[in-house]
């Protein structure tokens, strides 16, 4: 009901902008550059990029002015299954679990991303703008993730390829109840935690030597095709970790569960970024020391089984306190709802004890920092995307609305008057 | 005397931090002493808020509530200075699964749903109610104060509900005196799930079949008995009574109008089955969930059936729930129907219950509104109205101290009080982590416990 009307609305008004775009903000909130956040404030957009901010409110002209009491920079969401677990949950749309082996190193979220997703659409209204989508919780080395922008109510029908922002971004690992639990019941490995870090460990020992067969190979003064070795596509993929060129996401909740990460980690010299982190503020001295950056994960979910007894509401304050990098994450829901928003996780975070300037970072320019996008997203700065959330009060408060969002400087989403 | 009774029991109860706490020190307006809170800002919900008010408290009701000016403290009261602070009644849940679904969520723990068989009217939820749940504690934390605890939706019929206080440690201190709760019903989807096994119910036709030929025996059930006590009345020594039947008996109380039918149904002609139902049997119902009650509002509306919305962050998780929307709220109550929000909880937490009423104010509900669907509409979904809901002379004195405005995300729940007894209180090292979290493990880190206390208040 809502959702037809705006689009009708939307279709219309964002056909009426030309490319030429001023976001007016009462608080504007840059996330960087040399805007002083919270004072008023003026996005210039052209071409889908921030060409600057004005101070004040004068808007220069030949610009379509839109203007809300807070204006921030796109949202980013550090870990979801939004876009290839779908919100009617049933096996036809569900494409996060490749639930056939402990070891899929191989498949890319990409593969599974369905860009017609409501959810998608849903959170965009929200001001996600930015999703890393990495798969589930079920393999230890579950693949690689990818990195897309949100498409709203009102933006056209788009691919993968059209939204995505790095194809591939990381590889994701999960340790704790989910592996052992999937594979575990039908009498496979891992049924325990021994055998699950067992299998990372084995993939990235494997992935060692396939790198060092290569690197002899290429070496070699002839390059012996008949020498050549073959290629792994799993293999290729924990390698690009070991190298570097990847981040490896660890997901842990428990507190010993993201001791075997950093563990990992230091075993194979891994710059670990830990997602979910439930207990991350029981580990918090240790994720310090290791110089791991965490994706936090969301504090309203359901805590259903016991690694998630002790989450806490105060995680991220908890965690940002002593210095660790921190973004914000929403995960993935089994059931109702399909999927947590991050701007309402943005709100618990920030009312208990993060604060509204340290949640606006862990959910903009720290989590682009992290997911190594701030060249592009993050904050409202010259040459970056145009990517913009207008609202009608304290983002963080549950009765505020979110008016509009733009993605690449365009409006996905408007809200109708007096919603 | 069944305190210390209690007590006891709790030894054994493995939660110690539970048993620490619950049976530790209770602040109480005990026996007949006067109780007074002043200075806050009070939302009695049966009239408009007092700016600086003056709540007074004796025997567990409550005793006076207006404007601090009018109303008088008598000598000897013991006077707490709330300035600053916001009062509302306690909050009533009317669809919650604590205690029955105790955390955490392992399969020791499961008795929501009996899934041996589709028809279960003789369950007594009180029997599976575990008083030490942690998530008792954690829903004090949220403002909560009385519950509908119901057995889960698997099943067409699947028991009675218990009206409870969350207070206590056996479920007879729990249960609201003088209840006997509601009848659980479940269409839709969630019934369904014995089709899986080639077992009835496979289809919403088959759910409804089942109802329908429950309810008939109840009234033959009803009949019988009817016909035994005229002949008694007319001095037939020789009558013979029917034979008991404890999985009618329940529903004979639905058919004559002194238990609610508490049902689980979203989708839009779900709602119209119930609605169908009701009018064939003629029994009181309140619609749970009605994820589509908005769309047949009107229907609702000229029927006077209240809709108790479980508000939920995002559409979906199952086809029925895929219409759901922030708007429900306002549109119900603008075609006219009783609404309340509910918690579900697991499916929300009861920590967050404030929260889900916020966010019907973000789809267009008034505060006002947003406060009753809380408090007194939950209340009369459970006819309950004439002991909580609102703050007024001769109701028990539950009642929740807020840091601020009720719908703010930076308010904080500072106490909660069940019958002039306080059973939660933030600055409570021990109370706080149910609040916030980590309650299961803040004894084997005290320090980091102390560091977080910071932003406690």
């Amino acid at each position: 009901m809502r959702r037809t009307l705006i689009c009708a609305l939307l279709t219309m008004s964002s056909a009426a902008f030309g490319q030429k775009i001023a976001v007016a903000g009462e608080k504007l909130y840059t996330a960087g550059g040399d805007h002083q956040d919270g004072k008023p404030g003026v996005v210039l957009i052209e071409d889908g990029k921030v060409i600057g901010i004005a101070e004040g409110n004068r808007i220069p002209d030949g610009y379509q002015r839109i203007e809300a009491a807070y204006v921030t920079p796109g949202l980013i969401d550090a870990k979801t299954t939004a876009g290839i677990s779908g919100e009617y949950n049933i096996p036809a749309d569900q494409d996060q679990d490749e639930e056939t082996d402990p070891n899929t190193a191989d498949v890319r979220a990409f593969d599974s991303f369905n860009p017609s997703e409501r959810l998608i659409e849903y959170i965009n209204s929200y001001g996600v703008t930015t999703i890393q989508v990495a798969p589930g919780l079920a393999n230890p080395v579950a693949g690689q993730a990818a990195i897309f922008k949100t498409r709203g109510p009102s933006s056209a029908l788009m691919t993968a390829d059209d939204m995505a922002v790095k194809p591939i971004s990381a590889v994701v690992f999960d340790l704790g109840e989910s592996p052992k639990q999937v594979y575990g019941k039908r009498n496979k490995p891992p049924s325990t935690r021994m055998m699950t870090a067992e299998i990372i460990r084995k993939a990235l020992l494997d992935a060692q030597a396939y790198q060092k067969k290569w690197e002899d190979w290429n070496k070699s003064d002839k390059k012996d095709p008949a020498k050549q070795p073959a290629s792994d596509l799993k293999l290729e993929s924990v390698s690009r970790v070991l190298s570097g060129e990847l981040p490896a996401i660890i997901n842990a909740y428990r507190e010993d569960d993201i001791a075997t990460a950093l563990r990992l980690a230091r075993e194979f010299k891994l710059k670990p970024v830990i997602s979910s982190a439930t207990e991350g503020y029981l580990m918090r001295d240790a994720l310090k020391t290791s110089g791991a950056s965490v994706l936090a994960g969301p504090t309203l979910q359901r805590l259903d089984g016991l690694e998630t007894m002790n989450a806490t509401l105060e995680n991220a304050a908890l965690m940002a306190d002593v210095g660790i990098p921190l973004a914000l994450m929403t995960g993935y829901e089994s059931y109702v709802p399909k999927n947590r928003v991050l701007l309402f996780e943005a709100g618990v975070a920030a009312a208990n004890g993060l604060g509204f300037e340290r949640t606006l970072r862990a959910t903009t320019i720290d989590s682009a920092r992290i997911l190594g996008i701030a060249d592009r997203v993050g904050s409202l700065e010259k040459g970056k995307d145009a990517d913009v959330v207008l609202y009608d009060g304290d983002p963080f408060e549950y009765t505020s609305h979110v008016t509009a969002v733009l993605v690449n400087g365009k409006i996905t989403y408007q809200a109708s008057g007096g919603k | 005397m069944l305190r210390f009774a209690a007590s006891a029991v709790a030894v054994f109860i493995s939660f110690q931090l539970v048993v620490s706490q619950t049976s530790g020190p209770t602040q109480a307006s005990s026996g007949q002493e006067l109780l007074v809170i002043r200075g806050a800002k009070i939302y009695p919900v049966s009239g408009p808020a007092i700016e600086r008010g003056i709540l007074t408290v004796r025997g567990g009701k409550i005793e006076a509530v207006g404007s601090e000016s009018k109303v008088a403290v008598p000598k000897g009261a013991r006077v707490m200075d709330a300035t600053g602070k916001v009062i509302i009644p306690g909050i009533v849940d009317t669809h919650s699964h604590i205690g029955i679904g105790s955390r955490p969520s392992v399969p020791a723990n499961e008795d929501v749903s009996e899934g041996t068989g589709p028809i279960q009217p003789a369950l007594r939820a009180l029997d599976a109610i575990y008083p030490g749940d942690p998530g008792i504690r954690m829903a004090l934390s949220g403002g909560v104060t009385t519950a509908n605890i119901m057995p889960g939706s698997g099943n067409v019929m699947g028991g009675q509900t218990a009206y409870v206080k969350l207070r206590g440690r056996t479920i007879d201190e729990m249960l609201i005196p003088g209840t006997i709760g509601g009848l659980k019903m479940a269409n839709g989807e969630n019934p369904k799930h014995y089709g899986r096994e080639n077992q009835a119910p496979m289809t919403r036709m088959e759910i409804t079949a089942l109802a329908r030929k429950e309810f008939t025996k109840a009234q033959e059930y009803k009949r019988k008995w009817e016909e035994y006590n005229k002949k008694v009345a007319a001095g037939d020594k020789d009558a013979k009574a029917p034979d008991r039947d404890l999985e009618l008996e329940p529903v004979v109380q639905v058919l004559e109008g002194t238990r609610i039918v508490q049902h689980h149904t979203h989708r839009a002609d779900d709602i119209m089955t119930v609605v169908r139902l009701s009018e064939e049997f003629h029994f009181r119902v309140v619609i749970h969930h009605g994820s589509e009650a908005y769309k047949v509002a009107d229907e609702l509306a000229k029927r006077k059936i209240p809709v108790t919305l479980t508000i939920v962050d995002s559409p979906g998780g199952k086809l029925e729930a895929t219409q759901a929307e922030f708007e429900a709220a306002a549109i119900l109550d603008k075609a006219g129907v009783k609404i309340a929000v509910n918690t579900d909880d697991f499916i929300n937490s009861s920590r967050f219950l404030l929260r889900e009423a916020a966010l019907t104010i973000r789809g267009g509900l008034s505060e006002a509104t947003a406060l009753r669907a809380l408090t007194i509409n939950a209340a009369e979904m459970l006819d309950l109205q004439n002991h909580v809901g609102t703050l007024e002379p001769g109701k028990d004195a539950d009642f929740v101290v807020l840091s601020g405005n009720p719908f703010s995300v930076y308010t904080k729940v500072l106490e909660t009080w069940i019958e002039g007894e306080k059973v939660f209180d933030r600055s409570r090292p021990e109370d706080l982590r149910y609040a916030t979290g980590g309650f299961q493990i803040a004894n084997r880190y005290p320090k980091l416990m102390q560091s977080s206390m910071k932003g406690a208040q």
